[in-house]
């Protein structure tokens, strides 16, 4: 297994009169082919920042100062005014919403979306063709092909989310960026869901999955490393286990007491947080400056 | 809301807004001319400083002094007529909106039968029927019968206040029915009211301008659709005698488009959604409370957002 | 089946308000203290317009149409059964005309001003918004400034400075009315050719107010919906703008139509003054000459119709939504 993501030196700044914020400060982060890794941290820790900058959806106010992507060898400048071809994203580099919910237009039926994102990469495509490759996905990944023929509302919220993972890998990407995939979702449809990623990763439709979510135990089934994001750096990788079980970094052992509190004795426990953390942190000039 | 989170078009409609108030308000102290004496002839043109600096009307009255009175007479109109209805449509939306049931259904009904019938029609009827017209019959008459939107408006939103927790609060406190109408749930429709308040007022004075324009206007008192009436009737568009005719029109229009300006951007104050560009990413920053996520912040929105983009933005036009 | 029901729904709801406004056209004028045939033609005396058995005659005929020595309810019955036969009545000013005549001699005028202004406003109105809302920058910001402009000039104050500056001051195209003195009214290309000049004014003075209506609104919509998850969801797969835009088009659209049949009472209201400023020949001349004679079967029939209009856009609107929106089909209906 080789090296399938490479992204390097990305920084992300929210401009804004005044102040700007630098909510990804000089991340660099690999994925191994065929892994799924888990990218955690509070809400602000700059995940779904680094999320959205790697799937190549930033989007003003959010400006990429720096940082390139490199897949397959091939190297995509991220940073300034660079010129990031539509089709990578989709085919090359694809995105898994934030609660489906909202994701497809509600006036649309599926199979417009579906069409739309097969003709924007491959223009000769017929309106047949497009469908008979979903359908046939659809089947593959043990879903009903009718759920083209539905408009939006008309699927549960599971039944949706699954349908938006299969959209958005319609035309096999070779990295996934899913965020928050399963905060929408209750356990079993979560369970589910988590196995059919799985099971796409197996069949190689996808070579690789970034999971950003601030559920960690939803990481722990799902992922196989584990990258700490806080204030806009990886404060920690490695396997999941030993994130999970043995965590280094002060910020990973607050974080992980807070989900897993296992005994009732915790129960009452104040989170004691960063006491023993390196104060210095919260006058990051990068941050607050 | 920091004076800073204003935009310029904001202060450009304040500005023109106390500029329209100003000359309602002091505009007759310092004309001091009787608008209903005669002080020229037949369509005077204007001259330099004096009564006739705007010229004579059909009457040979004064324009500057009608427009200075007609102004003010179109303000309290706008403002009685205003204020009434956003009062009605506030109390029958939140009435309806807090207490559901049955009366939210017989409320609802009459507001959308009311939304159904052209305000107009009912304020034709109504005025026609009237033995005597004047300055504050009008104002009522508009007043009582143009707060259809407000109410369902507002019914939209108290009833999605209706479910929040603070609202459980205060009932397990023991709070009344008016009590928590008014403490728990007013405030969160302040920012709303306002706005419908704005916009009732400039809707009001420009009914009042059209009522007169057919007719139906006050007979004792002028305002600036009873002078455009009378340019109107007596010719003086035809006969190139502007000064009977631009002034008023200017001064309508300056009411209504300085209204609606402070309306537009006061919406995008508490709609930062309606926004973009630079004001845009500033608010970004400035409300969500976390470093850059304006992606992940999408669920607690300000209270109010919902249901003002549920409505159609031309809510003040739809009449 | 399920847009059948709603369909039906919309249906019975508009009748229920028709109903309604018959009786507000009924109930209004019989407030008045005393006999309104009494006081109606009572003023007509002091008018001095008509001699004293022609009043007594006027006086009889509206005592019976009325049906005055009736009960109330009777006379309410009476009224809706000639409105539902298509009898408007007799008109007071112009006796013996019927109101029906009057009505017919002015309407079409109306609508040849109205209609086309509201088409063309509404669709050029929303391409304006939306292109503004997409590209955004200068053009944008020119555009919704101009357009707020335009949408919050009374609409009247747009045809009086149209009047003075183009056909009194420029001359280019004629004053006021319909048509040139000594033609009549008839189906032919010159009488066409002559009525389109006077037609043009009162044309662009109602519609460039639509268009900024529609524009500012549509405007609107369309950046509510360019920050909404299926654009970016969009623009994460790769999806061509030019697809999206359509999705974007379709979402803004839907309000729009509602705001179109919200805003069609205050289109009209603008129409009838526009009328009068051009001394245009259509409803809104025609109420204005029975305001002042105190015409109240004119005047009544006139709010009658444009009530009618009203609920019919408003019914046409409820019935496209229902046809493009999925999700009004299915609360409709419990589909899920």
């Amino acid at each position: 297994m080789g090296t399938l993501v490479n992204a390097e030196n990305i920084r992300g700044v929210y401009y804004t009169e005044g102040k700007d914020v630098v909510a990804v400060n000089d991340v660099s982060i690999k994925i191994e082919e065929g892994e799924v890794l888990g990218l955690a941290g509070e809400s602000g820790s700059g995940k779904t920042t680094l999320g959205s900058i790697i799937s190549l959806i930033a989007r003003p106010p959010l400006h990429v100062e720096e940082g390139t992507l490199e897949i397959d060898g091939q190297v995509q400048e991220l940073g300034g005014h660079a010129k990031i071809p539509r089709t990578w994203r989709g085919a090359v580099v694809s995105m898994l919403p934030q609660g489906a919910m909202n994701s497809i237009s509600p006036t649309k039926r599926i199979r417009q979306l579906v069409y739309d994102v097969m003709r924007s990469h491959e223009s000769k495509i017929s309106k047949e063709e497009a469908l008979d490759r979903a359908r046939e996905r659809l089947t593959t990944l043990g879903l009903p092909a009718r759920v083209l023929d539905a408009y939006p509302h008309q699927l549960s919220g599971g039944m949706k989310q699954r349908t938006v993972t299969i959209i958005s890998t319609l035309l096999n990407p070779r990295l996934l960026v899913a965020d928050e995939p399963t905060s929408a979702l209750d356990v079993t449809s979560q369970k589910i869901l988590i196995e059919m990623l799985l099971e796409m990763l197996e069949k190689r439709i996808m070579s690789g999955v970034i999971f950003v979510t601030h559920d960690l135990p939803v990481l722990r089934t799902a992922a196989n490393r584990i990258a700490v994001m806080y204030q806009g750096k990886i404060v920690e990788l490695g396997p999941t286990e030993i994130v999970v079980e043995r965590p280094e970094h002060p910020y990973t052992q607050a974080l992980m007491s807070s989900v897993l509190a296992p005994e009732p004795a915790y129960a009452n426990t104040r989170i004691e947080g960063m006491s023993s953390f390196d104060r210095s942190l919260f006058d990051a000039p990068a941050v607050f400056h | 809301m920091s004076l800073r989170g204003l935009s310029p078009r904001f202060w450009v409609a304040a500005v023109l807004v106390a500029f329209v108030v100003l000359v309602g308000l002091i505009g007759p102290l310092i004309v001091s001319t009787n608008p209903d004496a005669t002080v020229g002839g037949l369509y005077e043109e204007p001259r330099c400083c004096g009564p006739l600096i705007l010229g004579a009307d059909n009457e040979g009255q004064s324009v500057i002094s009608n427009l200075v009175y007609g102004t003010r007479t179109s303000l309290i109109i706008g403002l009685v007529a205003g204020l009434i209805g956003t009062a009605i449509g506030l109390l029958v939306g939140l009435v309806a909106g807090y207490r559901g049931g049955w009366i939210d259904d017989v409320l609802s009904a009459i507001v959308n039968v009311g939304l159904a019938i052209p305000v107009l029609v009912i304020i034709i009827l109504v005025s026609v029927s009237l033995p005597k017209r004047n300055l504050y019959t009008l104002a009522l008459v508009i007043g009582f019968t143009a707060w259809f939107w407000v109410a369902r408006a507002v019914r939209a939103q108290s009833s999605s206040i209706r479910t929040r927790e603070h609202i459980d609060v205060a009932k397990l406190s023991g709070a009344g029915f008016w009590s928590i109408l008014r403490r728990d749930v007013l405030p969160y429709l302040l920012s709303y009211v306002v706005m419908a308040c704005i916009l009732q007022i400039s809707g009001a004075i420009l009914f009042e301008s059209t009522l007169s324009m057919l007719g139906l206007g006050a007979s004792n008192t002028t305002s600036l659709g009873t002078m455009l009436y009378w340019a109107i009737q007596w010719g003086s568009v035809r006969t190139g005698a502007w000064w009977a005719f631009v002034p008023p029109t200017f001064m309508l229009t300056l009411i209504v488009f300085s209204l609606l300006l402070l309306q537009s951007s006061l919406n995008e104050v508490f709609n930062p959604r309606l926004r973009r560009g630079r004001a845009a990413r500033k608010k970004a920053v400035k409300e969500g409370t976390e470093l850059g996520t304006p992606i992940e912040a999408g669920d607690a929105g300000p209270v109010g957002t919902e249901g003002i983009l549920e409505s159609p933005v031309s809510a003040g036009r739809d009449r | 089946m399920a847009l059948a029901r709603y369909i039906g729904r919309k249906v019975a709801w508009t009748l229920v308000v028709f109903v309604v406004a018959l009786l507000l056209n009924f109930l209004l004028p019989r407030l008045i203290p005393g006999n309104p045939v009494d006081t109606i033609v009572g003023q007509l005396a002091q008018g001095g317009g008509a001699g004293g058995e022609q009043l007594q005659q006027i006086h009889e005929q509206y005592m019976k149409e009325f049906g005055l020595d009736k009960p109330m309810w009777q006379q309410f019955f009476i009224y809706v059964g000639n409105v539902f036969q298509g009898d408007l009545g007799t008109s007071f000013a112009q006796y013996p005309a019927s109101v029906n005549t009057l009505i017919a001699q002015a309407l079409p005028w109306s609508i040849a001003i109205m209609l086309p202004a509201i088409i063309v406003g509404w669709i050029v109105g929303n391409l304006l918004g939306a292109v503004a809302a997409f590209k955004g920058g200068w053009l944008d910001r020119g555009a919704f400034i101009g357009s707020l402009f335009l949408s919050s000039v009374p609409p009247f104050a747009l045809a009086i400075i149209l009047l003075f500056l183009v056909a009194v001051k420029g001359g280019i195209l004629p004053v006021g009315g319909a048509y040139s003195f000594g033609l009549t009214p008839e189906f032919s290309l010159a009488f066409f050719g002559d009525a389109i000049t006077y037609w043009w004014l009162p044309f662009w003075s109602l519609v460039l107010v639509y268009i900024g209506g529609q524009a500012v609104g549509m405007r609107s919509m369309a950046i509510y919906e360019l920050g909404s998850d299926y654009v970016n969801y969009n623009r994460g797969l790769g999806v061509k703008e030019g697809h999206t835009v359509r999705y974007i088009f379709r979402n803004a659209m839907l309000p729009q139509f509602t705001g179109l049949a919200l805003s069609i009472a205050a289109l009209i209201t603008g129409g009838l003054i526009t009328e009068l400023v051009f001394s245009y020949p259509g409803l809104g001349s025609l109420l204005f000459a029975a305001i002042g004679q105190n015409d109240y079967p004119v005047i009544s029939a006139i709010t009658l119709l444009i009530t009618i209009a009203v609920l019919i856009a408003n019914l046409a609107a409820d019935i496209l939504t229902g046809f493009i929106d999925p999700r009004i089909r299915a609360v409709q209906s419990g589909e899920r």
